[in-house]
């Protein structure tokens, strides 16, 4: 619990020999960003093993491959959702289900932010430092 | 002269899912010394002899390089299509942006070092020149854009 807000989960942490994992969350919406070759899709491929770990079972995660993406978000309640891909497989109405849906807390690797419901928490970049990897704010500019 | 489309049409051919387009087809061609150097500039990715990548994550095969990465590679490889760069980082953005005569797709804008001496084409129509060209034409189309949604 942060604040007033509820999020399924306040922190993700994980080892992934040789890196070990230490993801929080201050924001219902979390956008990965940075530079190409960050490790997003390493991680996005770590939390597809991570989700069948029993405290992180109601982990969801979607991308490009992911069959009927559309309907199957559409249906997703009470989840923490990931998504890789984002800025080419969200449309304009799964942008209004995340803003709107807000029994689930969402993991985007994307970039275009237009139309999302965001606060200043939701802007990350990924941050290694002697193997330890962590969301770190990303400063934005008005 | 960068051409940059920022809504799809039917008159061209267009690659959206470069990682899909990259894993079935771009890694099938042959890395010259120009693409490991590019491997290695964004990927931090040693690029072998019998094509597996070394690197901090371990060895790997090319389908692991990063989004960014494959997109680089299949802007060089298909000059004939736009290829989306949309889920590029600016570290990538960058070194497109220092090419000529490549198509590329954005349907928005991103921050990264434009010179001001680049000439970019948007949708085959108005050409700008250089960064202030560049957020000068999108600060317009973000006018427009709000301007439909009232």
């Amino acid at each position: 619990m942060r604040g007033e807000m509820q999020l399924k989960y306040n922190r993700i942490m994980f080892d992934a020999k040789p890196f070990s994992y230490q993801l929080e969350f201050f924001s219902r919406i979390t956008l990965v960003r940075g530079d190409s070759a960050t490790g997003k899709t390493y991680l996005y491929q770590l939390l597809e093993d991570v989700r069948f770990l029993d405290e992180y079972h109601d982990m969801k995660l979607f991308n490009y491959k992911s069959d009927n993406f559309h309907e199957e978000l559409q249906k997703c309640k009470n989840k923490f959702i990931v998504i890789d891909n984002a800025d080419i497989i969200l449309d304009d109405e799964d942008r209004k289900f995340i803003n709107f849906e807000k029994s689930n807390q969402y993991l985007l690797f994307m970039r275009n932010c237009d139309g999302l419901n965001l606060t200043a928490g939701s802007f990350t970049v990924l941050d290694e430092e002697v193997k330890h990897v962590t969301l770190k704010g990303e400063l934005v500019m008005e | 002269m960068i051409y940059l489309y920022t809504e799809k049409n039917n008159e061209k051919d267009y690659i959206i899912y470069n990682d899909q387009y990259f894993n079935l087809y771009t890694s099938n061609l042959t890395m010259g010394q120009n693409e490991k150097d590019a491997i290695w500039e964004i990927d931090h990715a040693r690029l072998t002899d019998d094509n597996h990548i070394e690197t901090k994550y371990g060895i790997g095969v090319l389908r692991n390089l990063s989004s960014g990465c494959k997109t680089y590679l299949n802007v060089i490889f298909n000059p004939d299509k736009v290829v989306s760069a949309m889920e590029c980082g600016a570290n990538v953005l960058d070194k497109l942006f220092e090419m000529d005569n490549i198509h590329l797709f954005m349907s928005h804008p991103e921050r990264f070092k434009i010179s001001d001496e680049v000439r970019i084409c948007f949708n085959e129509g108005e050409i700008v020149v250089g960064r202030h060209g560049y957020e000068k034409w999108w600060t317009k189309e973000y006018e427009r854009r709000n301007a439909v949604e009232i």
